[in-house]
């Protein structure tokens, strides 16, 4: 929880959100971890239902759908692995995805010595109007905190080097 | 009530035009339509236009000392916009935080850091 080795990349656009974070490990790895929905799962949402292949249509669920939980609209823009995964979300069900009706996330990958270098933007907040992504975005953080989900990961990683 | 305040206050940052009024404002500590326009590639009549957007969800505050207004930045205000985005920003910090844990489990797990190079 102290090991915050983040690297953040101090340009808080408005309307954009820019990171840059270095991985110790391959770009492979890490494009499965950003675009699969199993790994998204456990970094995000508590449910992931989409094809990981360009204008996959899906959604992903936050909080128990019994008790109060919700689903929000995902839809994948792009997919090239090992370089480049980008989705859009927020849009409203039945609603064709688009600039101005949903939040679009960029994740880019590079090599970076034996590691990976990636870079995740999120932008459309303009023209979505504020008031979604707040709601959304704070929503998926009370219900994925990090606290919640720290104790978690070991056993999941297990998991993922058996099934490997 | 404060849902649709946050809305347009968001809107009002959005505009590129009008985050540089902001940064003029704050830098010089005041400004006038005219002298605004003066730095910008718009009319006085446009930036009296993002004046009134501006004043309207409190980022910025008109007095009439002079023969036109003096508009001044609402610092409380402008810092609670940056705020709500530096929200979303800490959520995405925490997420990345994961998916680096996640990603370096499965690579130590996998012992051959150097996959990636030998294969190109």
């Amino acid at each position: 929880m102290c090991n915050q080795r983040l690297r953040k990349v101090a340009r808080v656009e408005f309307g954009t959100i820019e990171r840059e974070i270095h991985i110790d490990a391959s770009p492979e790895v890490v494009f499965d971890v950003v675009s699969s929905p199993e790994h998204l799962r456990e970094w995000w949402p508590d449910e992931a239902e989409f094809p990981a292949v360009p204008g996959g249509a899906g959604r992903i669920g936050f909080g128990d759908c019994t008790q109060g939980g919700i689903w929000v609209q995902f839809a994948v823009v792009e997919a090239v692995p090992p370089r480049l995964f980008s989705f859009r979300w927020t849009h409203e069900e039945g609603e064709p995805v688009a600039p101005g009706n949903s939040l679009l996330v960029v994740f880019e990958l590079e090599p970076a010595g034996n590691g990976t270098l990636l870079r995740m933007t999120e932008s459309g907040f303009r023209e979505r109007g504020w008031d979604e992504a707040k709601v959304a975005a704070e929503y998926a953080e009370h219900v994925t905190g990090w606290d919640f989900y720290l104790p978690r990961l070991p056993a999941y990683a297990e998991k993922v080097a058996a099934g490997a | 009530m404060s849902v649709m305040v946050d809305d347009d206050l968001w809107s009002a940052v959005g505009d590129p035009i009008r985050r540089r009024m902001l940064d003029l404002l704050l830098n010089d500590g005041s400004g006038t339509a005219t002298s605004l326009s003066e730095r910008l590639p718009v009319t006085r009549q446009a930036v009296a236009k993002h004046l009134v957007v501006l004043d309207r969800v409190g980022l910025v505050h008109a007095t009439t000392a002079g023969r036109e207004k003096q508009f001044r930045v609402d610092q409380a205000q402008l810092a609670r916009a940056v705020a709500q985005l530096a929200e979303v920003g800490a959520a995405w910090d925490a997420r990345l935080q994961r998916i680096k844990r996640i990603a370096e489990t499965i690579q130590r797990r996998r012992g051959t850091t150097n996959d990636s190079e030998k294969k190109q």
